[in-house]
Parts: structure tokens; sequence; C-alpha cells
């Protein structure tokens, strides 16, 4: 059976790899912004049978009534979530907690979807975890770097010697070599 | 109290003490069998010596370290003063207060147990108690936070109709030669007190809010921007988003929430049963904690300051003369109308604000049934016992000197004139003539 299902998020790159990989699975998909004055409209127009989105969007209120209140048209509604803890996410599913009613389509189907949905946004968390990690180094090489280049002139020496010095004072004070690298930098800016 | 009985709570504080701080306590409890814990011994001794016990220090908060939500509303302000003026730290408590989303939100993280507790709607807790529409969990409330302080604001656009009130609004929506078209209401969540203000408002002027115009739900900071844009005529919210639509000049204030029920309940303190069993300390270190707090912010000369704290981008995020205003009780309804409203957002007045009266806990559920939310009539009384957590509550107002009513039913008349005392729920909640 093809699911029409519904993507609700603010994060546009994060719907975006969300789509792709519901698409691959043979869903029909319909994103959708996190918006509460076009998302009733949206649901009616487009009666989805899944609804995606984030546990922690605004308008989870909006779609709650529509699924308590407007009884002839609720859907069901499934959620993933910015929460690290995955297995506390993944209880609260079974629990019921984070899952509406779901009408006329097998706890399974939704299951998978979950997984799928919850399995992207991991990698996308983790993609975007060692962008910032791999963001965070450059600019510390770039210290270091500097630093190097003041300790060369300073002591008319090579860049091995150089940095032989400051990781030996690293190790002496226990402390990080970015660390260093930035009182050598600090200690720079006033002799130069 | 008299200066008799104080003598005695003292002496035998002294006693208790000492037993608890014995360090043969645990052989003690193991050799008579009772392998109960502290808990269960505390359970066994009466309650005027319990107190004693606390406030001897053997009354150590179970979990220190908590976690308690709240929504970007005006009536946030307890639990956030009770962080800011270092009082959960008074009491033991190392708290973190948690700005959520939506109350759809709240509801999850405190039936999984992400947050310990929140300020919450009072209706939610009580939708959640029963099971409608999500999940079923037995829920505490442990106090009332604030009565008053919503309100109803109306379109100007509705307003260039003649608008100005419930009974120009009626006339409006039965007009047959007028206009055809749906008219749509928003309120904050399909349980929550605001929905229920709205239902009762329009009722109240013969409106039907589920058959006569069209009625939605969105989140509280949106109200605004929605209507601006058209997407509503008219919605139920806590201040300051009411005071913002006039700010804005999309909207005025066709009632407050005090017209429609003098001092009614509003936000609570909430968690769940479990938790106040699994933690009686803490529950009580925290109820101490929000309820000093609320005297604070209830000391008018404290407000001011109060209002710059909670605008900012942490809390409630708006303007600090959009909220100040009507917490100092200072009205304008953007029609031209200013006054002073003696019945402003309170939150203690002497203790009668917090005390978690049985009848307010069973006004919900009345409602709930009116607009078949609840199927059928549930035990309204049980519920509510089951629910308010008026036991522990008197230990913690005891320990902060807070006064506590003698009964824990209070009777109010409401808009349409009928009085609830919450003597026969069951008839009230299907004595109403415009229901689903």
């Amino acid at each position: 059976m093809k699911l029409r299902i519904m993507l609700v998020d603010a994060d546009l790159q994060r719907m975006d790899l969300l789509m792709n990989t519901l698409q691959d699975t043979g869903h029909w998909v319909i994103a959708c912004n996190d918006e509460a004055g076009s998302l009733c409209k949206h649901v009616r127009d487009i009666q989805p049978d899944v609804i995606i989105i984030n546990t922690d969007s605004p308008i989870r209120d909006t779609l709650e009534h529509l699924c308590v209140i407007d009884r002839d048209e609720p859907r069901p509604v499934v959620m993933f979530t910015h929460d690290n803890d995955k297995q506390k996410m993944r209880a609260a599913i079974r629990a019921g907690v984070s899952a509406y009613v779901v009408d006329g389509m097998t706890g399974s189907r939704v299951q998978s979807i979950i997984d799928i949905a919850m399995a992207r946004f991991e990698e996308h968390r983790t993609l975007k975890n060692e962008l910032e990690k791999a963001t965070a180094t450059l600019a510390e090489r770039k210290k270091i770097e500097r630093a190097k280049g003041f300790v060369m002139k300073q002591r008319d020496c090579s860049e091995d010697e150089a940095y032989r010095l400051m990781r030996k004072m690293a190790m002496n004070g226990n402390k990080k070599l970015s660390d260093i690298a930035d009182n050598i930098n600090i200690a720079a800016d006033i002799f130069v | 109290m008299s200066d008799d009985k104080k003598e005695k709570e003292i002496d035998v504080n002294v006693v208790v003490s000492k037993v608890t701080n014995d360090v043969s306590r645990r052989s003690f409890i193991k050799t008579t069998g009772l392998a109960l814990g502290g808990l269960a011994m505390m359970g066994m001794i009466p309650p005027g010596i319990r107190s004693a016990a606390w406030a001897a220090g053997s009354d150590a908060p179970e979990k220190t370290s908590l976690k308690i939500g709240f929504i970007p509303l005006t009536d946030c302000a307890s639990v956030v003063m009770a962080g800011e003026l270092g009082l959960f730290k008074k009491y033991g408590l190392d708290v973190t207060v948690t700005k959520e989303a939506s109350w759809a939100g709240v509801r999850d993280k405190l039936v999984n147990g992400e947050l310990d507790a929140a300020h919450v709607l009072y209706g939610l807790m009580y939708g959640v108690q029963m099971g409608i529409g999500g999940p079923k969990k037995d829920m505490a409330v442990l106090m009332s936070i604030n009565n008053n302080g919503q309100g109803i604001t109306i379109s100007n656009q509705l307003r260039s109709k003649g608008v100005v009130d419930g009974a120009s609004l009626k006339k409006l929506i039965d007009k047959i030669d007028g206009e055809k078209r749906e008219y749509t209401f928003a309120q904050t969540f399909p349980t929550g007190t605001h929905a229920m203000w709205l239902y009762y408002w329009l009722s109240a002027y013969g409106i039907n809010p589920f058959t006569d115009v069209k009625n939605i739900t969105v989140p509280p900071p949106q109200m605004v921007a929605n209507m601006r844009v058209g997407n509503m005529d008219g919605y139920c919210v806590g201040e300051p988003w009411n005071a913002r639509a006039i700010y804005d000049k999309v909207g005025f204030s066709a009632a407050t929430t005090q017209d429609i029920w003098k001092d009614h309940p509003e936000k609570v303190l909430g968690t769940t049963l479990e938790f106040t069993q699994k933690y009686p300390n803490t529950t009580r270190a925290m109820l101490m904690a929000v309820l000093e707090a609320s005297k604070y912010i209830d000391t008018i000369s404290n407000r001011p300051a109060v209002a710059k704290v909670i605008s900012r981008k942490s809390y409630v995020n708006a303007p600090e003369d959009v909220i100040e205003g009507r917490f100092l009780g200072d009205y304008d309804n953007g029609l031209g109308r200013k006054w002073k409203d003696p019945d402003y957002m309170k939150f203690y007045n002497d203790g009668t604000v917090n005390f978690p009266y049985l009848s307010d806990g069973m006004w919900f559920l009345t409602q709930h049934k009116r607009w078949k939310l609840l199927k059928d009539d549930p035990d309204y009384l049980a519920v509510a016992k089951k629910v308010n957590q008026i036991d522990i509550y008197k230990e913690a107002a005891s320990q902060v000197k807070v006064p506590v009513p003698k009964d824990v039913m209070r009777s109010s008349k409401l808009i349409d004139g009928v009085v609830w005392d919450g003597s026969d729920p069951k008839k009230y909640a299907n004595s109403f003539k415009i229901k689903v």
C-alpha cells in the first residue's frame, strides 16, 4: 500500500533528507512548513495517512486538535525528536506516548516508517556533529600554525623545533596544545 | 497554632530526628521485618508530627535534580521566579526550568518522565487522567498556580462589522442576509482551559462553538500573527497575547476570563501520581518553593521587577510593557475603555489561589463531558480526589505558612448566572442547553 505521508518541520535541510528517504520506500510524501494556520488547510486538502512531525514543534497542538475534535478527519501522527536519547524515544513510541492512534493501518507499518525516519534523522545529526567537529579542528589548526610561526621567528628555529617546544610546554603544564597556542598568540599580539 | 501545641511538636520533633538519625535505624527496620524504607515509616507517623520532623531536616528530597517545564505565558511567573529567587535551592532542589514549545509536548514529557513537573493547563491534566485523545496516565495536580488573567480577543475586521462583545457577535453570526461565511475561533489545546473559557463564553451568548462557528487550536505565541493574516476571527489565550493584539492593532478584548468566572482556576503545577509517590519529599519541597514565589509575585510592588524578568527572551519573550500593564491590573480593551481590574491575574491572594479545590478539578471534567471529549459521566469526585493532591498541598502549605481553606469545594457564579459549587457534578454537566 502506498501511503500519503505529510512531513512537517521547520528545518528544511532535515525535511529534505527525510523526504528523500521516505520517497525511496515508495510512499508519497508531502512537505509542509511549521505554521499553524496553513497546517489545518493542508491536512484537509492533502488528507495524509500519516503525519511525521518533530516532537518539539509548537504546532503539535494544532494537530492534536484535528485528532481530538475533528473526528471526521483524524490523521495518524507519528513523530521524531531532537532528543539525544534514541532509546528513550523508542520506548516512548512503544508506550504510545508520542504516537497518535493509527486508524486503518497496522502498527508495524507505522513503526517501520518511524524507524526509517529516525535512522535518517540520526544520520543527519551525525553529519552535523562531524561538520561542527571538523570546523572546530580547522580553527584549532590555524591557531597552532600562527603560534608556531611566532616561536620560529623569536627563537630562530625550525618548524619541527617550534612544534616540539610547544608540545613540551603543553605536556608539562598539562594543557591542551591549542591553549598553549592561544597564550602564545595573545603574547604575540603585544609584541608585534 | 497554640503555644501549647507548638511546644509539644517541638518535643516530638527532637525525638523523631533522633530516631531518623540513629545509625541503628536500618537494623531496627530489618529486625522488625519492616523493610519498607523511610517513606512507609513516615506514613505511620501522624501528620502533625511528620511536619515537625521535616522542619528538623530529616526530610531531604529523594531526588534533587529536577526539570520543570513551562510555556511562554505571563502565568509561568511563579515557576520562573522560584528559580530566579533561589527558592528551589533554599529547599534543597537543583531545578532547571525549561521552555517548552507546545502543550502536547509538555504532556508527552510529563508522561514519559522527561519533565519532572510543569506549569500546565488545569484541563490538560484531567484530559490525560481520562486518556482523552492521547496517552492515559494517573496525574497529580499539586497546586493551582493562578486565577484570572486570560482573555478573548476579536479581530478588528469583525469590529468594523459592529462586533464589540458577545451579544453583538451573536447578532452578526445570526444575520441571515449577512455575508455567508464561516467564523473561526482559536484556543490553545483541545482539553485545556482556554478551550473551555472560549466555549463557555460563546455558549453564554447562544453561540454553539462546534456548530455555529469553526474552532481550531493555535499555539499561544502564534495567535496574533494568525489573526493578522485572517486565519481566525477570535481567540482565547493567556496574557500577554491579548494585550499584544491591541498593541499590534489587530484586535480588541471582547472579554476577560475573569468576566466569565471571577477567580477561575487556570494553570497548575502538575506532575504524575507516580512521581509524588516515589518522591514525596521532593514534591513537597517543590511545592514550598513555588508557593513562596507566589507570595512574592502577589506583593504588587514586586510586580514590575517580575514583569522585567519574565519578559526575557529565555522566558515569555515579549516586550516588557505589553506584559506589565495587565499584570498590574491596568486594563485597556482596545475600544477606548480603560479600567483598573480588581480581578487581575492573581498568584497567591492569601492562599486562596493555590489550594487545589476538588470543585475546580471536577469543573473541567463536567465541561469535557459537555463537549463530548468524554463520552460518559466519570465518577467526578473520585477522579478529582485522585488527581488533586490535597494532603501533600496541606503539608507544604503549613511549612511556608500559607493559609488553607476549610472546605475542599468552593462556590462560584459564572457569566451565565449558573452557580457551580461541586455538589452535583453529573447534574451540572448534563444541564447545559448548548452542548455537543
